[in-house]
C-alpha cells in the first residue's frame, strides 16, 4: 500500500476559503443560498462548525498579543477536516463498512450508501469530525477526493508529486489553493516538505517563529494530513496530544467475547439437558393437617413440615452432598495439576 | 382432582410476555448492528429501518413495565419485595448445589425454597441490572456526545454479552427445557398456575404456606 497525504501550511494560508468552496463544488455539497440566511457568527468562520454539508472548514481564531514588540490581534487560520489517521478508530468501530482504509492511498474512504447512521464513528474520533446528513442517517466527511485522485481530474500543482500515476490527481482543495498552502503527494514527501518548512520558519532572519511545528507525523501514530503550524496546536482548535483511548479496542473485543459466551452457554446447557434426559419426578402431595409431604408414587412421607428430618430426605441430602464433594475434589485435583 | 396454586396474575404474565418479546426482538435487531457481516449483508436503508425498529422496541421495553407498575402499584411492590427478603441456610445450599444439580439432577437434591429461589434472585436481579445498563447506555448512544457515546457503546455491548448468558439460561429453565423444570412455561405463558407437586418440588416452603392457607389454591380435574 502506498501512503499519500494532504499537506497544509498555516504559514502560507491566507484564509481565502477557496478550498472550502472547492470542496463544496466538487462534492456537490449544498450551501444556504438565500440572503443573510446564515446566522451572524461574529467571525470570518462560516459556518461555525463542520456539518452534514460541510466537510472542510477554515477556522479563524483571534489571539490577543501584547508584548514589547507587538500588540493587538494575531490570527490563527486553521483547517478543520478529517485528518485521515493511519490507524483510524472510526473505521475500526464502523459495523457497516461505510468507513474503511483505502489500500491504494491510506486515506479513510467513505461509502455513505453503506452508512446505517449508528454514529459510532463520532464517538471515537479524537478530532470530532464525522457529521451526518439525511436526518442523521448518512455520514459526511472528507474523502480526500478519492474519486478525483483515483481517476485523474487534474494534474499535481504546487510542487507536489501527486500519486505518481498519471491517471491520479489531487484533491479539489489542493487544486484550488492559490497561495500554495496546500499540496498533495506521498506522505514521506509531504513530511519532508513540512519539516523543511518548519526549519525555515524557526530560523528565518526576520520574525523567526519558534513555535512552528509539524502536526500529523507522530500524533495518533500518524495521519494522512500533514500540517505546518505556526503556533501551538490548541490555537488552531487541534488537540495537542490526541488520543483514541482504549474504548474502541475494548469494544472490538466484545464481538468475539459474545460469540464465545453464546457458544459456551449453549454447550453447557446442552450438556445439562443431556444429563437431565430420562429424569422423572414422583408426584408430591402436601397434607396441611399433618404438615406432611407425601410421595404419591411410593406412599412415603418425604418431608415433615418445613423440616428435613425424614430418612429419605436425609439420604437424598447425603447423596447430593457426596456429589457436591465429588465435584469439589475434581476441581481441587485440577487446580493441583495446574500448580 | 389436582390442586394448583395461582402463582402469577394475568397482568404479571402480560407484562412479562411483552417485556420478554421486546427483549428478544431487541436482541435480534441489535445483532444487525453488532455483527458486521450481518450489517453488510443488507442494504444500509434496511439496516437503518431495523435500527429505528430497535428504538421503538426499546420504548416498549422501557415503558410497558412502568405503565404496568403504575396501574398496579401493589403488585409492583410485591414483585420487588419478594426479591429483597432475608436469605436462609437453604438459599445458600441451593446456590452451592446449583452447578452439580444442573449437570446431574438425578443425583443432586435441592433444598426447599421460598417464593423465589436464591438462584432466581441472583439471575433475575442480574437481568434487571442488565436491563438498566442497556437502557442507560442506550440513551447514551442516542443522545450522548462524543465521549459518552463511545463509553455507552462499550457498556451496551457488555450488557449484551451478559444478556446472552443470563437470557439463554433464563429461557432454558423458564421454558422448561431442562427436564426437572418441565411445565414451568405455563407459569408465565400459560394460566399462571403451578401444580401442587411442581410447587412442592421447586418452592417447598412457599408451596406449604400457600397450601395451608388455601387462599390461592384451586382444584381442577386432571
Amino acid at each position: 500500500m502506498a501512503d499519500y497525504a494532504i499537506f497544509w501550511d498555516a504559514s502560507k494560508c491566507t484564509g481565502c476559503k477557496g478550498c472550502q468552496s472547492a470542496c463544496k463544488c466538487w462534492n456537490l455539497l449544498p450551501s444556504p443560498l438565500g440572503k443573510n440566511v446564515n446566522e451572524p457568527t461574529g467571525s470570518y468562520q462560516s459556518p461555525l462548525d463542520l456539518n452534514g454539508n460541510t466537510r472542510l472548514l477554515m477556522t479563524f481564531q483571534e489571539n490577543e498579543v501584547s508584548d514589547d514588540k507587538k500588540w493587538g490581534v494575531e490570527w490563527s487560520i486553521g483547517r478543520r477536516s478529517c485528518m485521515h489517521c493511519v490507524n483510524p478508530a472510526c473505521a475500526t468501530v464502523c459495523p457497516s463498512g461505510a468507513l474503511s482504509v483505502d489500500e491504494d492511498t491510506g486515506f479513510v474512504r467513505v461509502q455513505d450508501d453503506k452508512c446505517i447512521g449508528c454514529q459510532y464513528c463520532s464517538g471515537v474520533c479524537p478530532f470530532d469530525v464525522p457529521r451526518y446528513y439525511a436526518g442523521g442517517s448518512r455520514i459526511n466527511k472528507c474523502t480526500a477526493c478519492l474519486d478525483r485522485v483515483k481517476n485523474g481530474g487534474a494534474k499535481p500543482v504546487n510542487g507536489g508529486t501527486g500519486t505518481g500515476n498519471p491517471r491520479y490527481s489531487v484533491p479539489a482543495c489542493v487544486h484550488t489553493c492559490s497561495p500554495a498552502a496546500l499540496d498533495f503527494g506521498t506522505r514521506e514527501d509531504m513530511l519532508a516538505k513540512a519539516y523543511a518548512r518548519v526549519q525555515f520558519l524557526q530560523n528565518k532572519p526576520v520574525n523567526p517563529c519558534s513555535t512552528a511545528s509539524v502536526y500529523g507525523d507522530v500524533q495518533l501514530e500518524g495521519t494522512h494530513v500533514i500540517m505546518v503550524l505556526k503556533y501551538a496546536p490548541e490555537t488552531y482548535g487541534l488537540p495537542a496530544d490526541p488520543k483514541v483511548g482504549i474504548l474502541p479496542t475494548l469494544t472490538s473485543w466484545m464481538k468475539p467475547l459474545a460469540a464465545f459466551v453464546g457458544v459456551a452457554t449453549i454447550a453447557g446447557l446442552g450438556l445439562s439437558y443431556i444429563t437431565g434426559l430420562g429424569y422423572k419426578r414422583d408426584t408430591l402431595h402436601f397434607d396441611p393437617d399433618t404438615e406432611e409431604t407425601i410421595d404419591m408414587d411410593t406412599g412415603e412421607v418425604v418431608c415433615v413440615g418445613d423440616g428435613h428430618g425424614h430418612k429419605i430426605r436425609a439420604a437424598a441430602d447425603a447423596a447430593s452432598d457426596a456429589a457436591v464433594a465429588a465435584v469439589a475434589t475434581v476441581a481441587d485435583k485440577a487446580q493441583e495439576g495446574e500448580e | 382432582m389436582t390442586k394448583y396454586i395461582q402463582r402469577h396474575s394475568r397482568q404479571t404474565r402480560i407484562t412479562h410476555g411483552v417485556f420478554i418479546s421486546s427483549c428478544i426482538l431487541l436482541a435480534i435487531t441489535g445483532l444487525f448492528v453488532f455483527v458486521p457481516p450481518l450489517t453488510q449483508a443488507l442494504p444500509a436503508s434496511v439496516v437503518y429501518g431495523i435500527r429505528m425498529a430497535h428504538r421503538v422496541l426499546a420504548a416498549i421495553f422501557i415503558l410497558f413495565p412502568i405503565v404496568s407498575a403504575i396501574i398496579a402499584p401493589k403488585g409492583a411492590g410485591h414483585f420487588f419485595g419478594k426479591y429483597l427478603r432475608k436469605w436462609d441456610k437453604d438459599d445458600i445450599t441451593w446456590l452451592i448445589r446449583f452447578v452439580p444439580y444442573m449437570l446431574g439432577p438425578k443425583r443432586v437434591h435441592m433444598p426447599d425454597q421460598r417464593i423465589v429461589k436464591s438462584g432466581q434472585i441472583v439471575a433475575d436481579g442480574m437481568l434487571i441490572l442488565i436491563s438498566l445498563v442497556m437502557i442507560i447506555s442506550g440513551f447514551g448512544l442516542m443522545f450522548g456526545g462524543t465521549g459518552l457515546k463511545s463509553v455507552s457503546l462499550l457498556f451496551h455491548d457488555i450488557g449484551f454479552v451478559a444478556l446472552i448468558l443470563f437470557g439463554i439460561a433464563h429461557i432454558y429453565l423458564g421454558a422448561g427445557i431442562f427436564q426437572p423444570y418441565r411445565h414451568t412455561v405455563r407459569l408465565m405463558f400459560g394460566d399462571g398456575k403451578v401444580s401442587e407437586s411442581d410447587a412442592l418440588y421447586h418452592w417447598g416452603h412457599w408451596a406449604r404456606e400457600e397450601l395451608s392457607s388455601g387462599a390461592n389454591v384451586v382444584e381442577k380435574p386432571e
